[in-house]
């Protein structure tokens, strides 16, 4: 393989350009980082950052939330639908349309067209999770809303917010008569449309310093290249064609058995192309849990990537060896207008990660991951009140302190810092001091759950479990948890994960078990308790290399009783004296058996 | 009885530099003899002393001051020789270490382990207890409870303790029972207290700040000692000082109290030295420090002639390794050096790094075996090394092996060997302005109206090729560039810092609280300051960690001078605030109120002077009779074609001698090139102005 690889790619300059990009969008994600007000953004780090070309290609998203990412295109698509001939220099658009290309409505997109010598080039995009929209409870998650309108949030389709860099304060006033805690709202508005504005800036440098023609053929030889790495990883899979299935919980009164989903993967190494078909599930239901294009595509998409044992630049170039299938009217991708996507970034999307993912589990042992912990439970919660601390002042907001654990892999055990499957580890956790002292609650305690972690050669993250308090004042805590029936599935031989479960223990010791969707007023003297879903297992436990079993029973991630129901690892000695080791001959005997 | 010895003990190499009455600065090297330190230590002062025309007890004589800093810490921390530590905290709280504050890099990656924490989990002990964010008592100390937990680490012979509680920092009276309880029950055995070492909100970042302190405890402790037996017992008498990473130094026991301090202690000198290099040479008080090794490429900032502050920096990669979080110089490392290996993927990209050749087998022009081709090769084939006198003529170069790996890259992309290399070093270079561009973005200090000071052996390769795409056209490199640190240790002041956490706002500013707490902190560094001997000269500064209301991260903002008292006080400190904010998010929020989370007062005393600003000389350029008596070496810059190049060594230069490039200066320690259209001139102090 001595020769030129592509006669026009030039190797040296397109590394440098791509690595100026990729210093845009950390500049962009540095700046919204650190300048947002609300803890979903500033600390949990629910936001993306990307570059779209003007003919709505995905160039690039440094770091940013798979769910969020893989369909910015889509976003900068409908605000040249809109404003095509009307967009300008000075523009910036504010877009949360689910049935226009967003995720859903909570997800705030700025888009700044940015111009070259008068020539539309670039869109940057910044996008964040708000922690109000105005919707008809103080959550930004209405897994029970009948429709868009029983949501009740603010739709903004591409909507201009700024021409000529002047901020169009008719929609400033518009949210700010709608939206709770609304100097919150407005600092992340600001520190959104600030990040979109240092793109701008840093684009117009670029393409000064390298002139329009060379930035255009980077354009094309940066997606072509990455096209390209696609294709090489794609030709060393099997030809697969097969099917998986996953569900998500029943909610009770809303969905009383459950959303089933099928996923149908067929990988051509020839073609270098993945179809995945998402056709055959059901239609779009009356609840907040409907998959809006955007989302149902990021997730499929993130499944894949999850999948794959090389890293491939995100983008235009990559995608487009992969082709998704949806059926008009379905609840993944095209579900049927007013039909609500509140949720859609969460729940049916993270069982759609894990189906995609665990499905690549069965093409080889090289492939694929086991499935991730689900569920946004108690670690997750939306809480609000007044804290009597702060003279009464109102707070909304979502706490980020829980995570399911992640999945096991071909090569590693899940992390306890996973999150969900469609964040997968990059958020941030909460201090409890920070949250403690922004709401009048007290964390009694959070830790992992020993012995829960889906068994494997690669075992699942175990579960986190907690318990919070009110302190005087009153606080409501709202979430959707899915994850309470239906257990992340290990792969190739691995073991489930646990189930979540969640109490409300009133001030005299009784114990109330809460369903999936919670939405309870805690007074002082009550407290929720509970844990997240742990991880999956990948591979057969009695393969797990000994050493690391008896890791996990010094470090208490597991118990001896599992180590040898499970593992088929027999110990000598104690972990009391640091004197515990593998008992050789009892393991070999055991794992004989097993 | 004027001499300053500085000393910056590596991982290879211990740096010294000496000064004295004349004010000039001499360097001596040795290896860092890591069994006992005073032996490389002592064979590199005695180089420095020779040059001087002194002998070693000559030096130690007529010395008043020695200031050491060190990496064995951090090299302890790597090869996993710290203390066996025991981390105590809150019942019910035991995974603070292992959680850390989540995040990663890669949402794809899940084929990497997930990293241990600090401290294991079989090593941590849950104490009954809980204060809340207001200080109150929610769960009373357990005492008997707690005295189990002590003796347990007595049985199971823990050499160090870290206590960090949930909202200790807001009464610390639990931490203070259980250290009470440490001190009866395993008196002598060291420990740390995080309201103490650490007082800021975050259980994460105190809980990892305070296990590393403990667990270095007992190694730096004896480590010092030792230090001090042997110098004292070679003579020296003088006084004695270690650098910290606060960006100054400190006596001894300071940092034995301290000592996650030494921790980045060597790099925190660099923007010192550079700060006073600009300052010698009247190029302006905004300064980007760059400190090329072998192996890691080094950048801080100076600004508005201020060192810059971090809680953010990372033992091991960001999130997953371990945070430091106290308040250290923000010098930021990247794995680019002349080890860095270039390399074409699959798609046909050209990436140089991460990998690195490091030093075995090293480059493949090193002729130890590599044969992978690193950022030296493609200098060596470039022509800008001598290959027969590199490093001073410790080492010969292979130029035909450092070809045939260059050709391994080249003859993928079409291209010849020579227009390969070049753009190696272009590409080792981006990721060198891309660290630049981190740093100075996050501080909104532009590079074009900065100046640049480059040190560390390798600098002098791509300095100017750095300098030109970040626009930059002020470039020092120092006489002493190979010991940047050790020279910023000649000019480093003695510093403490103590914090307090106490959080108000503007909207009811809490001015009897921050009167206590402001009073407190000035009080202690007063002490500090007695026991130095120093009450007069020192100077206090308070700095309050300040953001929008509802923001998480804080920023540092000055405490007006005239303090706060009065609400136009408040006013002031709101109004700085503003501009710090917008000077780092280009946003200011005047509607929004202010909070103020913790409290810090700096104590800095003078040492030493500053170099004296360089003197005047008249710029002479080189004439054609000076080049044509100089050596010629055929050298490359990114055609295909050679370039005849003046190759220039010390004897050749004088103070004002400009040099126009294309030209290779050769000093013993380091190399520097002078690009064609680009110039160097030698100061009047001795320096390289670099002009681009």
């Amino acid at each position: 393989m001595e020769q030129p690889v592509r006669s026009s790619f030039d190797p040296f300059l397109t590394a440098i350009i791509a690595n100026r990009i990729d210093s845009i969008i950390r500049e962009m994600t540095n700046a919204m980082l650190r300048s947002a007000r609300s803890a979903v953004i500033n600390s949990a780090r629910d936001f993306s950052c990307s570059i779209v070309t003007s003919d709505n290609r995905l160039l690039a998203s440094a770091e940013g939330l798979p769910i969020h990412i893989f369909g910015s295109d889509l976003l900068t698509l409908a605000m040249q639908k809109f404003h095509g001939h009307d967009l300008r220099e000075g523009d910036c658009y504010l877009h949360n349309d689910p049935y226009n290309g967003n995720s859903h409505p909570a997800d705030h997109a700025f888009l700044v067209p940015v111009f070259i010598d008068g020539e539309h080039m670039f869109t940057a995009v910044a996008k964040a999770h708000q922690a109000d929209i105005g919707n008809a409870l103080p959550t930004t998650y209405m897994a029970g809303a009948r429709d868009q309108y029983a949501e009740g949030a603010l739709i903004f389709p591409a909507v201009r917010v700024q021409r000529d860099y002047k901020m169009n304060e008719d929609i400033v006033r518009m949210c700010r008569a709608r939206i709770r805690v609304p100097n919150q709202w407005y600092g992340d508005f600001l520190a959104g449309i600030g990040s979109a504005r240092i793109a701008e800036r840093r684009l117009k440098e670029l393409c000064g310093k390298y002139g329009k023609e060379q930035i255009r053929a980077f354009l094309n030889d940066w997606l072509d290249y990455s096209e390209e790495l696609m294709v090489k990883a794609l030709q060393q899979m099997p030809r697969t064609r097969l099917s998986n299935s996953g569900r998500h919980d029943a909610l009770p009164g809303l969905l009383p058995d459950g959303v089933p989903l099928r996923v149908s993967l067929e990988i051509d190494p020839e073609a270098a192309m993945i179809e995945i078909d998402l056709t055959d599930n059901v239609d779009s239901l009356p609840v907040g849990l409907n998959l809006s294009l955007a989302s149902a595509s990021a997730a499929a998409v993130a499944g894949v990537f999850n999948s794959m044992s090389i890293r491939v630049p995100r983008n235009d170039g990559s995608f487009r060896r992969i082709r998704l299938r949806f059926r008009e009217g379905s609840i993944l991708g095209k579900p049927r207008f007013p039909h609500s996507c509140s949720v859609s970034t969460t729940n049916i999307a993270d069982r759609v990660v894990n189906v995609v993912q665990s499905a690549f589990a069965r093409v080889s042992a090289e492939w694929g991951l086991a499935e991730g912990g689900v569920g946004v439970g108690l670690g997750f919660a939306v809480v609000s009140g007044d804290d009597h601390r702060y003279g009464g002042a109102s707070y909304v907001n979502q706490i980020c302190i829980g995570s399911a654990g992640g999945p096991g892999s071909p090569s590693a055990d899940g992390w306890p810092t996973y999150s969900i499957p469609v964040v997968a580890g990059l958020m941030y956790r909460d201090s409890i001091e920070i949250d403690e002292l922004k709401h009048p609650f007290e964390v009694e305690y959070c830790r992992l759950k020993s012995g829960t972690g889906g068994a494997g050669e690669f075992r699942g993250g175990p579960a986190l479990e907690m318990s919070i308090t009110p302190k005087d004042s009153p606080i409501e805590f709202i979430w959707n948890c899915d994850g309470l029936e239906t257990a992340p599935k290990g792969v190739r031989g691995g073991r489930d994960g646990i189930t979540s479960q969640h109490w409300l223990v009133s001030a005299d010791g009784a114990a109330e078990e809460l369903p999936s969707m919670v939405v309870r007023t805690l007074q002082e003297g009550e407290r929720l308790l509970g844990w997240h879903t742990s991880g999956g297992g990948y591979g057969n436990p009695l393969a797990r290399d000994v050493e690391l079993v008896r890791k996990d029973v010094l470090e208490g991630y597991e118990t001896i009783e599992r180590a040898r129901d499970l593992y088929g690892v027999v110990f000598t000695g104690s972990i009391a004296n640091d004197s515990l080791a593998v008992d050789e001959i009892g393991t070999a005997l055991m794992r004989g058996i097993g | 009885m004027s001499y300053v010895i500085s000393i910056d003990t590596g991982g290879t190499f211990t740096d010294v530099v000496i000064r004295g009455p004349d004010g000039k600065p001499a360097i001596g090297k040795a290896l860092t003899t890591h069994e006992r330190v005073f032996s490389g230590m002592r064979e590199a002062v005695a180089a420095a002393a020779a040059e001087k025309k002194m002998t070693l007890d000559e030096l130690l004589a007529n010395t008043e001051l020695l200031v050491y800093g060190t990496t064995r810490a951090t090299n302890a921390i790597v090869t996993k020789r710290v203390a066996k530590t025991a981390f105590v905290t809150t019942a019910g709280f035991p995974d603070t270490l292992v959680l850390r504050e989540a995040g990663k890099f890669d949402p794809h990656d899940f084929r990497t382990p997930y990293p241990d924490p600090y401290i294991p989990r079989r090593c941590t002990f849950e104490i009954v207890e809980r204060m809340s964010s207001e200080g109150t008592v929610s769960v009373p100390f357990d005492e008997a409870q707690a005295r189990r937990s002590v003796a347990q680490i007595v049985e199971r012979g823990f050499e160090a303790v870290a206590v960090c509680f949930l909202w200790s920092v807001a009464n610390g009276a639990h931490e203070l029972a259980f250290a009470r309880l440490l001190d009866e029950m395993a008196p002598g055995t060291p420990y740390t207290l995080s309201h103490q070492l650490i007082p800021i909100v975050r259980e994460y970042r105190r809980a990892s700040a305070t296990a590393i302190d403990a667990s270095l405890k007992p190694l730096m402790q004896e480590h010092f000692r030792q230090l001090e037996t042997d110098l004292r017992g070679a003579g020296y008498k003088g006084e004695i000082l270690v650098s910290i990473t606060s960006g100054g130094c400190t006596n001894i026991e300071a940092v034995v109290a301290k000592p996650i301090y030494t921790i980045g202690s060597g790099p925190a000198m660099a923007p010192i030295s550079s700060r006073a290099y600009a300052k010698q040479e009247s190029y302006g008080d905004n300064v980007i420090v760059c400190d090329a090794g072998g192996t890691t490429f080094d950048v801080g900032l100076v600004r508005d002639g201020r060192l810059t502050f971090t809680r953010d920096t990372w033992l091991g990669p960001h999130y997953v390794g371990d945070l430091m979080a106290i308040s250290a110089v923000d010098m930021r490392s990247v794995g680019a050096g002349g080890g860095s290996i270039a390399w074409i993927d699959e798609g046909g990209l050209m990436h140089v790094g991460p990998q690195s050749a490091g030093s075995e087998p090293g480059p493949a022009c090193y002729g130890r075996g590599g044969e992978l081709p690193t950022v030296s090769d493609a200098a060596a084939v470039l022509g800008y090394f001598d290959p027969s006198f590199f490093l001073g003529g410790r080492m010969t170069l292979d130029v035909a092996a450092a070809r045939r790996a260059i050709e391994t890259v080249s003859s993928k992309i079409g291209l010849g060997a020579e227009e390969c290399a070049y753009r190696i070093l272009t590409l080792a270079s981006e990721l060198m302005i891309r660290a630049i561009g981190d740093i100075t973005i996050n501080e909104g200090l532009n590079p074009r109206e900065s100046s640049i000071v480059a040190g560390g052996g390798a600098a002098g390769l791509n300095i100017m090729l750095i300098a030109k795409e970040l626009g930059c056209n002020r470039v020092i490199l120092p006489k002493t560039a190979s010991a940047l640190s050790a020279a910023g240790m000649q000019y480093a002041n003695i510093v403490s810092e103590e914090a307090a956490s106490l959080v108000t706002s503007t909207q009811a500013f809490n001015f009897e609280g921050v009167h206590a707490v402001l009073c407190r902190l000035k009080a202690k560094l007063d002490a500090f300051a007695i026991q130095l001997d120093q009450s007069v000269n020192h100077r206090i500064e308070f700095i309050t960690e300040a953001r929008y209301a509802g923001q998480i991260w804080e920023l540092d903002t000055p405490v007006p001078a005239s303090g706060l008292e009065t609400l136009a006080d408040v006013e002031a400190l709101k109004e700085e605030f503003h501009r710090v904010h917008e000077r780092l998010f280009a946003v200011r929020d005047e509607g929004s109120p202010v909070e103020f989370i913790n409290w810090k007062a700096r104590l800095s005393i003078p040492l030493g002077s500053d170099p004296a600003s360089s003197p005047e000389v008249e710029i002479c350029s080189a004439d054609p009779e000076f080049c044509a008596g100089l050596a010629k070496r055929d050298c490359f810059f990114g055609g295909a074609s050679p370039v005849a190049t003046p190759i220039l060594k010390p004897r050749d230069m004088f103070p004002g001698l400009r040099i126009q490039g294309p030209a290779i200066i050769e000093e013993p320690t380091t190399t520097l090139v002078v690009y064609p259209g680009m110039s160097a001139t030698i100061s009047g102090a001795g320096n390289y102005l670099l002009e681009i």
